[in-house]
């Protein structure tokens, strides 16, 4: 078959980038291709599937007749195996060929296995797919214990919602001794380590896993100082890598880590994108290209990539020659996610870890005792980065000053002193003021 | 042709920070006296005196909506309001990442996120928002029964930038439809290519160039033979204040005294703009115009304009409007009651129409003049129906604004003195007097007035 | 059979419009056309005639609402004078070139000042020239026939002109004649299909812009030339369709007018007295007289003024030496009468120049008597014999 615009993958990355085309062409034929055979969902959604917080019909993005008005074709159920770029051709599992004029690869991350001594012959589980949720759900049916590999979101999102299902959680670190190392500081992850204790979760970040044996339908867990784990469910959460296996070497498209992409989500071949957890794209801070993996990005990034497939190029292209970039364009990766946990919650953003040794102004408040912690980053004038627990800040609204990169000179301290009321003056005077000169 | 949306507009320069839209937003949503449940939040800094109401703008793309994984948020393609079905949220405040604003935010008494739902179209904070701060505008509205209307005016007309004819022109056709006849008497309108030169035309419905002096006239000879033959074709009437107040007074006058079935627009520019800026029966007192030149012997002109939509209304017509395209919603309701009106009888529509050229102000301010001529009284906005037999204020103003600042806008009036002045203001008062005893008493408060001047 | 019935003249007017089954009738009262207002009122009151009464507030108005009318494709028709018809100039002036085929009847009035409200042709001779089809009756039998006439001349697609049916104030609009009138079918054949505005519409089902601005360009005034030249075409094509239309007349009717001049014992004339509208009359009588008595002199009675019917006076004229001509109106600068200027305007044309001597009489109200018109025969007589007057004869001094 053949088509104009073909996506794949049909998450955040892939549903916004065709909700962008369709800005654009409103009659370009689409095709979208998700190698799940459900309608579209988010894989964040996956916890709270495992927790029993909501019902697994009521939380896909979009429906049937989403596809129909917007003049989609969706294949579910269909994995797409090889990418040709030569002829711009892509090949599905069952052997269908699909002429593509514009490509985007939304395909997201998978998990990453660790290195771990019999993990891979071993029977476990991993939560990336709502196929991962309903086997981990069937397991718990019955399990009464569950080890949980990996401190990072999946693991602790999972390491709740075991819990709360009545199960012993016994959670394990991967390689970095901390809860959520990539968002918290020591601070932040000692509140959040404490609570889950508090919540008769079993983690001590001293050990790691040496070894995994199946056993009669268990799972036997070797921990670093010896100590044997005998477990009904084993979850594997240490991390993720995008999904890009069907880009052999032929396909010409350069890769890192993820699929190299620049502002405007080319990747290096022409009439491919990518956009989401896959791509590699410029880092807000600094100039390399970053994975960041996280929702907010899979939405940006593929509303950019959308633009630039069905948009107007004589735009893009002007403002490249003169050496500035589409106000429609990505403009960096910043680390942000919000984190909420026995009714605690919590975000980070931006340079959240970073400590005053690396030249940074930094602002802290805490009270452990009421579980109560903020964090302000300043670089100079301008806050880089935030962590708040139970704090009434507005996650947005401080990553917008971050983005929109607010000069605070003189205001510095009174920031401080009242974050709340200042930011949401400070965006909402940068808004109005942005309307004043537009008229 | 998508759909626009109603709004709840924030006025912050006139928000004094009493925090009463708070109050009633958590007593509405949450029935609590708590104004943490307010979705609405003021921001106030006592030291610089800045109020700011703070809700979500419902936005086009929102990105609020983009984060949720769970699928809670969406936007209403109906009304534009992103809503939040409590069902499927999570709680992940992932959506709290993506407003800017804070208009969708972490509620820690209740434990989920809150936003501003518009109260499904009434909403509460407006209602007691004491200055105005806050307005509900329904304006969407004519976007969304007109947007699909086909435009019965060609592009380009040649108006003078920032020309207000053109704004109505085209929205009365688009909203009368095209089974219509449009006379244009001599004046702007036709000149810009209603009716046509050389052989072309600019309107897509039948039009013509009756005499200034018989436009109702025309009119009312062509709507008697279609309803003879059974045919319903609206006569529609776009004339100037010449072709109404002064020389088309008469024909005018007898067509409304018969009742013909006319929808009749006046367009009134207060003056002969297209001719080069003489003086009409309409122009103010005091103003500048090439026929009441403003010297050591002469102040402008030296009387009081001819309120036609009184003299109209005396008339016992159907209906009588007073309306601006500044207000396009509150215009077009009324292009609507005189549009069903002139099916039963005479309808009559004056509209307060600047004309950058001829009053002397930039073309960009057009719609700004003619607020301000709202707000200042100098044209109220009103509508009697004989249906009902009631006369309304659409837009009442109990406080004027400032006249001063209003004539300032204005080069034809930059001359005016003090007493001049004066004399504009009690012209207006007076006139907002008897239409607001017939409003309260009916049109027997006409003659129970006793005005104060 | 059809019926008689006696009608003044007004009446026999307000029946032409009846016969012609009218579908919008404008009114407003003026001395001496008033009683054309009330007759057509009355019809349509009593259900005779399926109109509408645009009651409208004044003659602007009247001729406005009819051009309304008329370009939604109504038959129309009015009546007005003296200075009702000055009132409506403004309109009157722009119907022929909007070619709408009105029919409005001017009941021939003096103008004032000094004030006066009876007849005269001083009205209907003023604004001869604007472009409306003139054509004057003598009796009231020729008002009801011409306005059904009128109509059928109006609208026939080669003229596409406004018609004035003209007819004296006083002396016909007040004076009771037996009328036949005409069975309504035959009318009905006579008149056929009605389609008044196939040229020219305000109709949202073939949308056009009507009279735009025409000009200023080299294109533009070729345009608006081609105008002008259509609008004389029309003219001249009434000189041919206006005796057609009264020939199928008489065959179906058994009527028979003149149509644009008409001969009176012209058989072995040498002179001739020329006259217009309800004097013809008087004019006939004394040819009569004149002629018991052995003077050899003939009638000319103009039907058709607009368009003037050049030819057909030529061929007259070349049979006569001398000819009187007898005029209601005054043309001031000329200081004679406008039918003396418009035969002047035709003496050029003949073989050789006849002297043509010019009378006013009859002014506001006043008999043009038998004993006056004997008078302009023997002053025809004389010139034919050589003795001209120069000045123009005033009848009341005579
Ligand atoms: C348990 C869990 C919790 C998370 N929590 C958070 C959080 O709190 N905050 C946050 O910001 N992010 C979180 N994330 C990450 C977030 O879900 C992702 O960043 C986001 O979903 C990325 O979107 P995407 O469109 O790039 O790819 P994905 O959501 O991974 O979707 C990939 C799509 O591609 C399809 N696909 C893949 N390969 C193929 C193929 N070969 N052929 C056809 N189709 C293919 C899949 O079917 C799917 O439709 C979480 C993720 C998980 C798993």
């Amino acid at each position: 078959m053949q088509t104009k615009y073909l996506i794949i993958g049909s998450s955040h990355a892939g549903l916004t980038a065709a909700e962008e085309i369709r800005v654009h062409d409103q009659d370009g034929a689409l095709t979208m291709v998700s190698m799940e055979d459900c309608l579209p969902y988010s894989p964040t959604i996956l916890p709270y599937i495992v927790e029993g917080k909501v019902d697994e019909k009521l939380i896909y993005l979009r429906d049937e007749k989403y596809f129909t008005d917007n003049k989609i074709t969706f294949l579910k159920g269909k994995k797409v195996v090889t990418v040709d770029t030569k002829s711009s051709t892509v090949t599905l599992d069952d052997g269908t060929k699909i002429e593509y004029e514009k490509l985007m690869i939304g395909t997201g991350s998978a998990p990453t296995i660790p290195p771990v001594p019999g993990l891979k012959e071993a029977k476990y589980h991993v939560l990336r797919t709502m196929e991962d949720a309903r086997k981990i759900n069937q397991a718990a049916e019955t399990a009464k214990h569950a080890v949980v590999m990996g401190t990072g979101l999946v693991g602790m999102h999972a390491a709740e919602g075991l819990g709360k299902k009545g199960l012993e959680v016994e959670l394990i670190r991967g390689r970095r001794r901390a809860v959520l190392p990539n968002y918290f500081d020591g601070n932040a992850g000692k509140l959040i380590h404490q609570v889950f204790l508090d919540n008769g979760i079993k983690c001590n970040l001293d050990f790691q896993v040496k070894e995994v044996e199946s056993v009669n339908g268990k799972s036997k867990v070797t921990l670093s100082h010896g100590e044997v784990v005998e477990t009904d469910l084993l979850l594997v959460g240490t991390g993720v890598k995008s999904r890009m296996d069907f880009l052999g070497d032929a396909s010409g498209v350069q890769v890192d880590q993820g699929i190299l992409v620049d502002t405007m989500m080319r990747t290096s071949v022409e009439n491919v994108w990518a956009a989401g957890d896959v791509a590699q794209a410029a880092d807000f801070y600094g100039d390399e290209r970053i994975l960041t993996a996280i929702l907010p990005d899979a939405y940006e990034q593929g509303k950019v990539a959308g633009l630039s497939m069905a948009g107007d190029e004589t735009v893009i292209q002007a403002f490249e020659e003169i050496g500035g970039q589409a106000s429609e364009s990505y403009r960096g990766g910043i680390s942000m996610n919000t984190f909420n946990f026995y009714g605690n919650r919590s975000f980070a953003v931006g340079l959240s870890l970073v400590s005053e040794e690396d030249g940074f102004e930094i602002d802290t408040m805490l009270f452990p005792t009421s579980c109560m912690y903020q964090k302000l980053v300043f670089d100079g004038d301008f806050l880089v980065g935030a962590i708040g627990i139970n704090v009434t800040l507005d996650p947005g609204v401080i990553t917008n000053m971050i983005r929109y990169k607010i000069n605070l000179q003189g205001k510095k301290a009174e920031f401080a002193r009242s974050p709340l009321d200042m930011s949401r003056r400070i965006m909402w005077e940068s808004w109005r003021g942005a309307i004043k000169t537009a008229g | 042709m998508g759909n626009a949306y109603n709004t709840l507009a924030v006025y912050p320069e006139k928000c004094n920070g009493c925090g009463e839209c708070e109050k009633a937003c958590a007593k509405v949503k949450a029935n609590s006296t708590d104004v943490v449940h307010s979705r609405i939040k003021v921001l106030k800094s006592l030291e610089d005196g800045f109020f700011g109401p703070v809700v979500c703008m419902q936005c086009g793309e929102p990105n609020c909506v983009k984060s949720c994984p769970a699928g809670a948020l969406s936007k209403n393609p109906e009304t534009g309001v992103v809503e939040w079905n409590e069902d499927k949220c999570v709680s992940c405040t992932i959506c709290t990442l993506g407003c800017p604003y804070a208009g969708i935010y972490y509620n820690p008494l209740m434990s989920t996120v809150v936003k501003c739902d518009h109260c499904g179209g009434d909403p509460e904070c407006v209602k007691v928002c004491e200055p105005k701060a806050l307005e509900y505008r329904p304006e969407a509205s004519v976007y969304n029964d007109q947007g699909d209307l086909e435009d019965l005016f060609a592009p380009g007309l040649a108006a003078c930038l920032g020309c207000n004819m053109e704004i109505l022109v085209r929205h009365v056709l688009r909203h009368v439809g095209p089974d219509t006849v449009l006379a244009a008497p001599p004046g702007c309108l036709p000149g810009v290519c209603a009716v046509g030169f050389n052989g072309f035309t600019g309107s897509k419905v039948p039009s013509f160039h009756p005499l200034l002096t018989n436009t109702a006239s025309m009119l009312a000879g062509l709507r008697r033979y279609y309803k003879r033959k059974g045919r319903d074709v609206t006569a529609l009437a776009l004339a100037g204040d010449g072709g109404a107040a002064d020389v088309g007074f008469q024909s005018l006058s007898g067509a409304a005294e018969r009742g013909e079935e006319i929808l009749f627009v006046c367009i009134d520019n207060e003056g002969y703009m297209n001719t080069g800026m003489q003086r009409s029966s309409t122009t103010p007192y005091g103003s500048w115009t090439s026929t009441t030149p403003v010297g050591p012997s002469l102040p402008g002109k030296a009387n009081d304009s001819k309120y036609m939509p009184l003299v109209m209304l005396m008339h016992d017509v159907e209906y009588v409007g007073t309306a601006v395209t500044a207000y396009i919603d509150d215009f077009h309701r009324k292009v609507e009651k005189a549009y069903q009106a002139s099916k039963r009888g005479f309808a009559y529509l004056h509209v307060f129409s600047p004309c950058t050229t001829g009053w002397r102000y930039p073309g960009d301010k057009t719609m700004e003049v003619q607020r301000q001529a709202v707000a200042t009284n100098i044209f109220p906005l009103w509508e009697y129906e004989k249906a009902t037999g009631k006369l309304a204020f659409t837009h009442p103003v109990d406080n004027p604004a400032s006249l001063e600042n209003y004539l300032s806008m204005l080069g034809k009036f930059r001359h005016l003195s003090k007493e001049q002045i004066e004399h504009l203001k009690n012209t207006a008062a007076m006139r907002v007097n008897i239409l607001k005893a017939m409003s309260e008493q009916g049109l027997a408060g006409y003659q129970n007035l006793k005005v104060a001047v | 059979m059809p019926e008689k019935i006696v009608l003044d003249g007004n009446e026999a007017a307000a029946w032409g419009a009846r016969l012609a089954k009218v579908d919008t009738v404008a009114v407003y009262p003026i001395t001496p056309q008033s009683g054309v207002a009330e007759a057509l009122s009355t019809f349509i009151a009593d259900g005779e005639l399926q109109a509408d009464l645009m009651d409208v507030e004044g003659e602007h108005s009247v001729l406005s609402v009819l051009q309304g009318a008329a370009f939604a494709g109504a038959r129309t028709f009015t009546a007005s004078c003296g200075q009702g018809l000055a009132f409506m100039f403004e309109p009157y002036f722009r119907c022929p070139n909007f070619r709408i085929p009105i029919v409005m009847g001017i009941v021939c009035r003096d103008g004032i000042t000094p004030q006066c409200v009876w007849g005269g042709q001083q009205d209907a001779m003023t604004v001869k020239e604007v472009g409306w089809i003139h054509m004057h009756c003598e009796n009231n039998q020729e008002i009801t026939d011409t306005v059904v006439m009128a109509y059928k001349i109006a609208e026939n697609h080669d003229v596409m002109l406004p018609v004035n049916v003209c007819f004296d104030g006083n002396f016909l609009s007040y004076a009771a004649e037996p009328v036949e009138i005409v069975d309504q079918d035959i009318v009905d054949r006579f008149l056929g299909e009605k389609n008044v505005n196939w040229h020219a519409a305000l109709d949202p089902e073939r949308p056009m812009g009507i009279d735009p601005l025409t000009g200023l360009t080299p294109e533009g005034g070729a345009m608006f030339s081609r105008y002008r030249r259509g609008q004389c075409k029309g003219m001249q094509n009434a000189l041919r369709v206006i005796p057609e239309v009264h020939r199928e007349w008489k065959e179906m009717t058994g009527h028979d007018f003149a149509p644009l001049i008409e001969e009176y014992r012209f058989d072995d004339a040498e002179y001739a007295i020329v006259v217009i509208g309800s004097m013809t009359g008087a004019g006939k009588d004394a040819v009569d007289v004149a002629r018991e008595k052995g003077q050899k002199v003939g009638l000319i009675k103009i039907k058709t003024f607009r368009p003037f019917p050049v030819n057909a006076l030529i061929q007259t004229l070349s049979k006569v030496k001398a000819v009187s001509v007898v005029d209601r109106s005054v043309n001031f600068g000329w200081n004679r009468g406008f039918l003396w200027q418009e035969i002047m305007a035709t003496v050029p044309f003949l073989q050789k120049k006849i002297p043509v001597t010019s009378f006013i009489g009859g002014l506001a109200g006043t008999d043009i008597t038998v004993e006056h018109m004997l008078e302009t025969i023997n002053v025809a007589e004389n010139a034919a014999q050589g003795k001209v007057v120069e000045e123009t004869i005033w009848i009341d001094q005579l």
